[in-house]
């Protein structure tokens, strides 16, 4: 299996190539992602290849659109459901919380409901408050979905592709400034597992968890930290829900403090659940110091491009609380 | 006249000093050049002379506060000179942390003693509770016998943080290497060389007052100095370590720990990897075991390694016998089959495949083997933790990241003709790791180069 370049944008759409092909049960549905190609350009060229049929522009209603996916699967098809962004899963909440989450359970395990639903996320493109949010903890509070922030082109392909594969609901975030990211990708099928976290970095002083483009971030702090003679682990989550906790926990007993680096608002966000959740486990004996933090402000997303750099973590927020934490001033 | 014993100006811009351990007690005699006391600054720990013979007396100065520089904390009194009353208030602490800096010595004898010892004990101690430090500081404290009161923090608010407890422990082990044989212990200096007594009043036991084997610990021999501590591979036990120990002629305390699912330890479940470690860590601090050297076989090695790259224990060598978790390849074939294995010829063909040449394995050993294992529990109990370490041909743990930090001398010996684990799993490890590849040998090169692996033990067991 060859390896080559792509950008995470392209990565998922080989990966949905390759499930369409493999597998006449998998569809696409989503706005505009036709003739247009999706918002983001991700389902690209795919009507051409696989025909209106199967890539289904859907009008704008998010919760038809949506309920449509969850019914289909319920019948036995595989549709991946794209959102022109995450922010619009405000409308299809009664189908995504209510009906996906839950259908398998209510039914005695009768049916399930194997839909994939993906969602543009993230600031940083200058789309304001309404249109910029990270909202994958809201749906991490909810048992029956899975959850998942691919960082990678790599893990985009390869968790998607698992996320076919699942039969429970998958929500995917996918950062809308890591579409153009490139990375090494291999060639035809393959599955990253979900509820698998990675270490990116191996370090001994200090654990970086991170998600999504915060991965990124923190491996660009780790390398400035490094220059200081401070050695950071970074942990990518991966999958917010299940969580793997097993790695999270052994990395913090290695290294005896824990910085979570998240985007989406702080305050009851995925890092806050990191948090807790090392709290109570036998990492805690092993805590040489508070856990810390960083998350978006408390506040909508700004429009103003330098506001908008400034309510959610940066590199050098990163690299400073690594340090007060690790000299022990924190 | 007796002479007055000041706490004196040790460092440049020292306004005030803290005695970390008094050598003497009230009451002993001491020669002029005896060290009485040691002083520990933010930089260094020194001892302080007596600076005349005498008996001492009405000591003041408590041990771990602050003291100002100048200040008199004891005196010494000549022969004929009649100590004055020891109503002498103690010194009040600059900053008032009371607190002992080490548990007092038993006493070893029966005699009475002079002068109550009291006024070199703590004058109270404040519970834990009270005091601001990070879990880690507490663990480390807990096991190495370090009051966290006694402490300076270097954390925000003074919260006392793993690297303090650390200094602490360290300073307490180079006093003890400093100050061979003079302990305060009520009414009585024990014998130079007591080594368990002043193991014990230094707050960082090398052994315990007496080595009591426990369910998962055997001392294989007693001895004088930091322990040996072994930890035998999957589906071995305690026992196995004897033939090695034949050809290893240190006078030194080696303790055998039996892992969950081995040995003693049978129905001591594990849920994995970690948990072996964790149950080592906790044998040790239950040995009371602060520094050790540490040896370990296969996945024993593996553990050892966790072990010295930990901070439960200071180890200061790592002896690794065709150690696991170096590489993702294991002989599966072979840990389901021995796990499973009790009567004797699925248990021979089995042990066959540890080594290279099957004479070494005596009709004793495998003997030894089954009877172990006729009941089934260790069957059983190895078949379930099995799987969790090892499975799909593949070794579900790697302790490999952890070479590059081991401080200490590590050495790893391998068997070229290892059938269980590739031998050429120990290579491209960090180069300060002695690599030692006997080309002709198996899993077991304790076993068939007993005198080799024994000489290159004792080269790392100083």
């Amino acid at each position: 299996m060859t390896t080559r370049e792509l950008s995470y944008a392209q990565a998922i759409q080989e990966a949905m190539a390759i499930a369409m092909e493999a597998d006449e049960r998998v569809f696409l549905m989503g706005e505009d992602i036709g003739v247009y190609g999706g918002a983001f350009q991700v389902t690209g060229d795919l009507v051409e290849r696989f025909g209106p049929e199967r890539v289904r522009d859907t009008p704008i209603s998010e919760l038809g659109g949506a309920g449509v996916a969850v019914g289909a699967a319920v019948t036995g098809m595989r549709p991946i459901f794209e959102f022109q962004f995450s922010d619009f899963a405000t409308l299809a909440m009664e189908q995504i919380v209510n009906q996906a989450a839950k259908m398998r359970y209510m039914l005695g395990g009768e049916v399930s409901v194997p839909v994939v639903m993906r969602f543009p996320a993230g600031s940083g493109t200058g789309a304001a408050a309404q249109h910029s949010q990270s909202l994958e903890a809201w749906f991490g509070h909810v048992p029956g979905l899975k959850v998942i922030q691919p960082a990678t082109p790599h893990d985009a392909k390869g968790m998607l592709l698992a996320a076919i594969a699942d039969p429970d609901p998958v929500m995917i975030f996918e950062h809308k400034l890591l579409y153009k990211m490139k990375g090494p990708v291999p060639e035809g099928h393959y599955t990253v597992p979900i509820g698998k976290a990675e270490v990116r970095r191996q370090g001994s002083q200090l654990t970086i968890v991170a998600t999504a483009i915060m991965v990124h971030k923190a491996l660009e702090a780790a390398e400035t930290l490094a220059a200081e003679g401070i050695d950071a682990e970074v942990v990518d989550l991966r999958t917010i829900r299940p969580m793997d906790k097993d790695t999270v926990i052994a990395s913090v007993k290695k290294t005896s403090r824990l910085l979570c680096v998240y985007e989406g608002v702080k305050t009851l966000g995925v890092g806050a659940e990191v948090s807790a959740m090392i709290a109570e486990s036998e990492a805690f004996d092993y805590l040489d110091g508070p856990i810390v933090r960083l998350g978006g402000a408390e506040t909508p997303i700004p429009y103003n491009p330098e506001l908008e750099k400034a309510v959610v973590p940066q590199v050098p927020d990163i690299v400073t609380a690594a340090r007060e934490l690790v000299s022990g001033r924190r | 006249m007796p002479t007055e014993v000041i706490l004196p100006k040790v460092d440049m811009d020292m306004a005030t000093g803290r005695i970390s351990r008094w050598f003497v007690e009230e009451g002993a005699a001491v020669k002029k050049g005896d060290v009485l006391f040691e002083i520990e600054t933010d930089k260094a720990a020194m001892e302080i002379d007596a600076p005349a013979s005498g008996t001492l007396a009405n000591v003041t100065g408590r041990e771990g506060v602050d003291i100002p520089v100048g200040e008199a904390v004891a005196w010494i009194y000549a022969e004929g000179e009649t100590p004055a009353k020891a109503d002498a208030a103690p010194i009040p602490a600059v900053p008032s942390v009371p607190g002992p800096a080490a548990p007092p010595a038993p006493a070893a004898n029966g005699a009475a003693p002079a002068v109550s010892a009291s006024q070199i004990e703590p004058v109270g101690s404040e519970p834990v509770a009270g005091i601001r430090a990070t879990p880690l500081a507490r663990r480390l404290a807990r096991q190495r016998n370090v009051d966290l009161a006694a402490l300076d923090g270097t954390g925000p608010k003074g919260r006392v943080q793993a690297k303090d407890v650390e200094r602490a422990a360290t300073v307490a082990a180079e006093a003890r290497e400093r100050a061979p044989a003079v302990v305060p212990a009520a009414g009585h200096t024990p014998a130079r060389g007591d080594v368990e007594v002043r193991a014990r009043a230094v707050g960082q036991a090398t052994a315990p007052i007496t080595r009591q084997s426990s369910a998962a610990s055997t001392w294989l021999r007693q001895g004088e100095g930091t322990p040996l501590v072994l930890i035998h591979g999957f589906g071995s036990e305690t026992a196995s370590w004897r033939p090695l120990l034949t050809a290893f002629d240190r006078a030194m305390p080696i303790l055998s720990i039996d892992l969950p699912g081995h040995g003693a330890a049978v129905d001591l479940p594990a849920g994995g990897f970690d948990d072996l470690v964790a149950h080592v860590e906790s044998e040790l601090a239950a040995q009371n075991i602060g520094v050790a050297h540490l040896a370990g076989h296969s996945l024993g090695g593996a553990a050892a390694a966790a072990v010295a790259a930990g901070v439960a224990v200071e180890a200061r060598s790592l002896l690794l016998i065709a150690p696991a978790g170096l590489g993702p390849e294991i002989n599966t074939g072979f840990t389901e089959g021995f796990a499973a294995a009790h009567d004797e010829t699925a248990l021979r063909t089995w042990m066959r495949e540890l080594v290279a040449d099957p004479a070494v394995l005596s009709d004793g050993f495998v003997n030894a083997t089954l009877r172990a294992r006729a009941d089934g529990r260790l069957p059983a109990a190895q078949t379930r933790l099995g799987p969790l370490l090892f499975s799909q041909a593949t070794q579900r743990f790697s302790v490999r990241g952890l070479f590059e930090r081991l401080a200490m001398p590590v050495k790893v010996i391998a068997g070229g003709a290892d059938r269980i684990i590739p031998s050429r799993h120990v290579q491209g490890l960090p180069g300060h790791v002695g690599v030692h590849l006997f080309a002709g040998l198996g899993h077991m090169p304790q076993l068939e180069a007993r005198e080799a692996v024994a000489r290159l033990l004792a080269e790392i067991v100083r």
